[in-house]
């Protein structure tokens, strides 16, 4: 244990208390000095290093927002189910960025690439499922005369795919039409997708041709283009039957199909315009009965692209942000109860070397928070009881040693050996009951679920730091301060009997 | 104290009794030990008497594993899959009127009443689009409501919660049992040694874990407290006390394995009856100010952290009584079974 006193672990110790100080304390400084807010991300404020910021992240639980587990299905055939989930993820965020959500987190899991988790701040559940489950990939059908047709925009025709959907749109912008009255979305294709508009345009008119505006046959079925939202082959498969037909042409309904099951029939119509003349060029407009919430809404899903897969919610938490900071003050509260018990009965019951742990505890208390800030971890209701259980662990180091002081004081050993062979003979017992401790950490944090694992993380960051407070900070500060002989008296010991060097 | 003063006490600290208030109110003085130089110790006799300290136990896991059995648990939303909704009304609305209007959403809802002058409402899983109606068709009925939080958990989530803490306890209960193999070979005895180690603290583990689960299968199903609700913060108790329960048998068991080499001629027994002693202090100390931490975030936590707190209090009173009374006893049980040297 002469290795734990030298010099080098001392300044090492050291370093990592002027550290914490530094992560603790600077932000708040700084915070106060400038008037800002005392807690959360504020943007650019140091202490900031190349945009790494130091500061609690707080858990939906804590700061209110909306998480949802989303399972993945339909998995496009022939393509690398990693490179979906990387695909859909990427598309997620785009459409959550629209939100103005500050850091969302979206992340990837399932053992087999099949789960997506999203955590929101400050999003409410029906919003978040609006915006990452829109479905928007535009769909373009032409129509072909089937006579079993009797509902549906145009009555005796049935449409067709035509190979030109949205992934040949490179972007789409919301916009009031030249008349000042609606709202339109442009857009633009891509070069293949131009090539495919010009003729798909070209063919319509050369289906009835004519001025479209003076001659009444220009104006046959077949020189309409229309535009769908996710229309599928199963759709158009089903366009006999005059009931489905009439949901499925009922103008598009976002909250619908953010929601559907495999039953369901959501309305996915958007616009049957008539083709005027052929469009070369790559550029076209979209207009409809459009608001500028949906047209905004509209262009923000084009541009996002379409998501490989479908989204199926498993489980969806909503956490309102008034019940979050309750939870905060509350566990604040109890923990700093805890903490102020806990040092109270330690100086009371164990005197000098109680005083000494404590101040080991605070050292523990200020590193295990730094850690929090700088890894980040971050923190959920969860994950504060964690944190408060690994001071119970850090305590019982200290009890271990300090019992075990009192043994080897009352069986006649001085006081530096006594604290020497305490540390030593406590140590076994410390660790590998530490040991056990982590080993359940890691098996929770690597299965359990995300609430779950954010306890883990905590405990585990806890419990290491533990045993660098009991076991290095309790151990110097008590040879420093025992070395002088003002304190060795049996009152302020908490022992039996003290002997004489 | 005094009478410790003529011990013989040189190297090892094997050979002090407990200083422990309690341990000596109860405290039986033990025959002398034949050997003439053995220390005198004032105790009380945990390995002699373990068969009522067994039966202690089984009082109460009992009747645990029988409600367990015929009740099963009150299960939270984490297990039994749903939407629920912790909502407040501003109109104040009676329980009954509530009850009333979600069973006339005929949507099989059910109303509880939390303690902040809130509700939980329950349903069966929603999707997003009849969530937003059902909350929309609320406050139709009963007028402006807040909603602090929805949750809902389908059924597969669910699934995997149940599996995911089956696989958790027996992957730690595992790998428990092999550290403290690994750990304890070297004792008399080696690996088997280790084993009988490893399986007492199991045994003591366990005896916490049904202690922990029966009393919150009893309050849940027998009392219909919605504190005995169990959900993913329970799966977080349960761990927390297997971590903590082998913590504090590990402390005893590392005092016996000390023993045992340094005091060579007591028998197995004594040997754990003085660890025990000598250990009793330090776990009760440790596990009342962990009581005190716990008892302080019961009180103070609020509503969402009171189960937490109640299972981890449970769980570590049990994991210190099992540390004492059960674990070593347990071992001298099975050394006799089981005979090494």
């Amino acid at each position: 244990m002469q290795l734990v006193l030298s010099w080098p672990i001392r300044l090492a110790v050291l370093a990592i208390l002027l550290f914490s100080l530094f992560v603790d304390g600077a932000g708040y400084v700084y915070r106060i000095a400038n008037h800002l807010p005392l807690t959360g991300n504020v943007q650019g404020l140091p202490p900031s290093f190349g945009g790494w910021q130091l500061y609690f992240h707080r858990g939906l639980d804590l700061a209110g927002g909306t998480h949802i587990d989303y399972e993945l299905t339909n998995f496009p055939a022939g393509q690398s189910r990693p490179e979906v989930q990387q695909r859909t993820i990427a598309v997620i965020n785009k459409r959550v960025n629209a939100l103005g959500v500050s850091e969302p987190e979206i992340r990837g899991a399932g053992s087999n690439y099949d789960r997506i988790t999203v955590d929101l701040a400050g999003v409410n559940a029906a919003q978040a499922q609006k915006t990452i489950g829109a479905v928007s990939k535009l769909v373009y059908t032409k129509w072909v005369k089937d006579d079993k047709v009797t509902n549906g925009p145009e009555p005796g025709y049935k449409p067709a795919l035509t190979g030109l959907t949205g992934d040949d749109i490179s972007s789409a912008t919301a916009t009031i039409d030249p008349t000042g009255t609606s709202w339109v979305v442009n857009i633009t294709f891509t070069s293949s997708g131009a090539t495919k508009f010009d003729q798909l345009t070209r063919d319509n008119v050369a289906a009835c041709p004519g001025d479209t505006a003076t001659s009444q046959t220009a104006n046959c079925p077949q020189r309409h283009l229309a535009i769908w939202l996710d229309l599928t082959q199963k759709d158009l498969d089903s366009w006999e039957d005059s009931s489905y037909v009439a949901k499925v042409s009922s103008p598009y309904d976002s909250a619908c199909l953010a929601a559907q099951t495999p039953d369901t029939v959501c309305g996915k119509f958007l616009t049957d315009p008539i083709t005027r003349e052929e469009i070369a060029g790559g550029q076209a407009q979209i207009s409809g009965s459009f608001t500028q919430q949906s047209a905004n809404d509209l262009a923000t899903g084009i541009n996002s692209g379409s998501l490989p897969v479908d989204l199926v919610a498993l489980d969806v938490t909503q956490v309102s942000a008034t019940l979050g900071a309750q939870s905060v003050k509350l566990s604040l509260a109890a923990g700093l109860l805890g903490l102020a018990i806990v040092v109270l009965f330690m100086i009371v019951y164990y005197r000098i070397p109680g005083l000494l742990a404590s101040l080991a505890l605070l050292f523990y208390a200020g590193a295990v928070l730094a850690v929090f800030k700088v890894v980040p971890v971050t923190l959920t209701l969860a994950g504060i009881t964690g944190f408060i259980l690994s001071v119970g662990m850090a305590v019982d180091a200290n009890v271990l040693i300090f019992e075990r002081f009192k043994e080897e004081v009352r069986a006649g050993r001085t006081i530096t050996a006594a604290v020497d062979a305490a540390v030593r003979r406590a140590w076994p017992a410390i660790r590998d009951s530490n040991t056990s401790t982590l080993i359940t950490c890691v098996i929770l944090g690597f299965i359990g679920p995300s609430a779950v694992q954010g306890f883990a993380k905590t405990l585990a960051i806890g419990v290491v730091f533990s045993l660098i407070s009991s076991i290095i900070v309790t151990h110097n500060l008590l040879a420093i301060v025992l070395a002088s002989g003002s304190f060795r008296r049996q009152t302020l010991l908490g022992v039996d009997r003290v002997r004489a060097v | 104290m005094s009478e410790l003063s003529d011990v013989e006490a040189e190297e090892q600290g094997a050979d002090v009794a407990s200083a422990d208030g309690k341990a000596k109110a109860e405290a039986v003085a033990e025959p002398e030990p034949t050997a003439v130089r053995e220390p005198r110790v004032r105790k009380l006799n945990v390995v002699g008497r373990r068969n009522l300290f067994f039966a202690l136990s089984l009082l109460i896991i009992i009747p645990g594993i029988f409600s367990m059995w015929r009740n099963g648990f009150l299960l939270g939303i984490d297990f039994a899959g749903g939407t629920e909704f912790t909502v407040s009304f501003a109109n104040h609305p009676t329980t009954a009127q509530i009850q009333g209007a979600v069973d006339g959403q005929n949507l099989n809802g059910s109303v509880i009443e939390t303690s902040g002058g809130g509700y939980i409402i329950r349903y069966p899983p929603l999707n997003a689009a009849s969530q937003t109606s059902v909350e929309n068709d609320l406050q139709n009925r009963l007028g402006p409501m807040n909603v602090q939080q929805i949750l809902e958990v389908g059924g597969t989530i669910a699934g995997e919660t149940i599996e995911f803490s089956l696989l958790a306890v027996g992957l730690a209960s595992a790998a428990i049992l092999a550290l403290l193999a690994i750990r304890f070979r070297n004792v008399p005895g080696g690996w088997r040694a280790g084993f009988q180690f490893g399986g007492s603290a199991l045994l003591a583990l366990l005896h916490d874990v049904f202690v922990l689960a029966g009393i919150f299968s009893i309050l849940g199903k027998v009392f219909d407290l919605r504190i005995g609700e169990i959900d993913a913060f329970f799966v977080t108790a349960v761990l927390t006390v297997v971590g903590f329960s082998v913590h504090d048998t590990i402390v005893v068991f590392d005092r016996i394995r000390e023993n045992l080499r340094v005091s060579q001629r007591l028998s197995f027994e004594q040997v754990v009856n003085l660890s025990i002693m000598q250990t009793a202090a330090r776990s009760i100390i440790t596990s009342f100010t962990v009581v005190l931490v716990l008892g302080a975030i019961f009180i103070a936590g609020g509503e969402t952290l009171r189960g937490l707190s109640l299972a981890l209090l449970i769980g570590i009173v049990s994991g210190t009584y099992s540390s004492i009374f059960n674990a070593a006893p347990l071992l001298v049980v099975w050394r006799r079974l089981q005979p090494l040297r």
